[in-house]
């Protein structure tokens, strides 16, 4: 057997779907790298991976980015839906994976197959976090993901709800409703319902974590370290088969 | 995923719920219209609703079949989001409320379609959990020819996604939508004993059929528990005057 024989044979091995994933699909053509970042807004997702792009194409290598509610398919129509708010659970939870699975056949999938190093800001954890603090059932959010790819690597930048507050406050002025949960009735004061909120996101994530095994990082530091961090991880995954 | 569905009877909801499936051309549609105007005129509270119809969802799904962006996997969820878009803030509270809610297509369609169009039974299946079993599903099982006569006659032109043209099964349409109607038939049939489908034969007049169905409707469901107790609410007296135009029929359904 061929060398490049071997590092295709170590691939294949490697990449599969949570489920069924997408008929059709052979993996073992799927080259490129899968890069999943997680984390609340202002836990400095966005800055992390332009940071990373910059990083990756300097040395050479092809980037795509994907992220929620991006996908040609549904993304102007889930965006209206939620301004109004008037979407129940499940079908907002459908929709986004209508949204998430658009972009895994038409951007994902392809681009790996390209060899392109992919990176999601969010993935399907951050979907099925929500859901879970929502109180929908973990069995049908693990059926409705079976057609997600398993990254090469997943970060979850973890930060404390409490510095949470303060970035997205300097930042913005103000509490995102959505990120502060307020449509589950936590709490009539924004600022707390999004302490709860988060707090709850935060063991859901944890639960999750034990499943897909991601990779915690503390994201409570600077800027510069997290990244120092990241490319480290990223440096070893890239020198592997 | 050998769990049984339990009907809104088993889950306790006052209201009851029928579906009609069927292949395109079956004549369901008709039939299901015949038994909404019968309900309605005895006086009970029946809803009407629609496969494919969430106001909220309908856009995308549109934009996805004219520019033939959907996949398998797409097409099944974005009929899963509009499924439950209508189960959720219409069917439910309906059912809640004691109405007697008719659906033109139910969960049934999207096994039949999806799992055609190659996407895993367990999966399809999985999506749809959330929605209880319908209390009376009839399937109207036409021969294959006569469903694809009463379409292809009608309606000349066929659209992309409705021939299944996306599974490639042949470049002409016609023959397409055959050999998918076929395929799709087939699904419906290996499902009919496991779901407690009622087949009625679609291949008699509409009037028999309706008969049939008004007949079977009435056996199995208790309907003047579904009876409006009084006349909707009148408006109060001040828009009251301005109106008269808009509150004459209403007393109609008292005298049932």
């Amino acid at each position: 057997m061929s060398a490049d024989a071997a590092k295709s044979e170590s691939v294949r091995k490697g990449r599969k779907f949570y489920g069924h994933g997408i008929p059709g699909v052979q993996l073992e053509e799927l080259t490129g790298k899968l890069i999943a970042v997680e984390g609340a807004d202002g836990s400095g997702r966005s800055t992390q991976i332009a940071r990373l792009v910059d990083w990756l194409e300097t040395s050479g290598h092809a980037t795509t980015q994907v992220g929620l509610k991006r996908s040609s398919l549904v993304s102007k129509e889930l965006e209206q839906a939620q301004e109004g708010n008037i979407l129940s659970r499940t079908t907002l939870s459908l929709f986004y994976a209508t949204d998430f699975a658009d972009q895994l056949e038409n951007s994902i999938l392809p681009a790996l197959k390209a060899g392109f190093i992919v990176l999601a800001d969010r993935y399907i954890y951050t979907l099925m976090a929500r859901d879970m603090v929502r109180g929908m059932d973990e069995k049908w959010l693990k059926n409705l993901y079976g057609v997600a790819l398993e990254p090469d690597a997943v970060f979850y930048l973890s930060v404390e709800p409490q510095e949470l507050v303060q970035r997205n406050l300097a930042k913005n002025a103000t509490l995102d409703y959505w990120e502060s949960g307020m449509d589950l009735g936590l709490s009539r004061d924004m600022f707390d319902s999004f302490l709860k909120y988060q707090t709850a996101m935060q063991s859901s994530f944890k639960k999750l974590q034990k499943t897909y095994g991601f990779q915690i990082v503390d994201a409570n530091r600077p800027v510069g370290s997290i990244t120092k961090e990241l490319r480290k991880k990223i440096r070893v995954l890239l020198a592997a088969p | 995923m050998a769990k049984t569905m339990k009907t809104f009877a088993e889950l306790n909801f006052p209201g009851r719920l029928i579906a009609v499936e069927g292949l395109d051309g079956s004549g369901k549609s008709t039939q299901i219209y015949l038994l909404k105007r019968w309900l309605e005129a005895e006086g009970i509270k029946v809803y009407f609703s629609e496969w494919n119809s969430s106001e909220l969802v309908k856009s995308a799904t549109s934009k996805g079949k004219k520019r033939e962006l959907l996949t398998p996997t797409t097409f099944s969820l974005i009929h899963a989001t509009d499924f439950a878009d209508r189960y959720e803030r219409h069917l439910l509270p309906l059912l809640r409320a004691g109405y007697i809610v008719l659906c033109d297509r139910y969960v049934f369609t999207a096994f039949a379609r999806d799992v055609t169009r190659g996407c895993p039974p367990d999966w399809v299946r999985g999506l749809y959990s959330f929605a209880a079993q319908p209390d009376i599903t009839m399937f109207f099982k036409a021969d294959l020819e006569v469903s694809l006569n009463r379409i292809l006659e009608g309606r000349p032109k066929l659209k992309f996604f409705e021939a299944g043209m996306d599974l490639r099964l042949s470049t002409d349409p016609y023959e397409s939508f055959r050999i998918f109607q076929g395929r799709i038939l087939e699904q419906y049939m290996a499902m009919s004993g496991e779901f407690n489908f009622t087949v009625m034969d679609a291949n008699q007049t509409v009037g028999k059929q309706q008969v049939l169905v008004r007949k079977l409707v009435s056996e199995k469901i208790d309907l003047k528990k579904f009876r409006r107790r009084s006349p909707l609410p009148l408006p109060p007296p001040a828009t009251r005057l301005e109106d008269k135009s808009k509150e004459p029929d209403e007393d109609m359904a008292a005298t049932v």
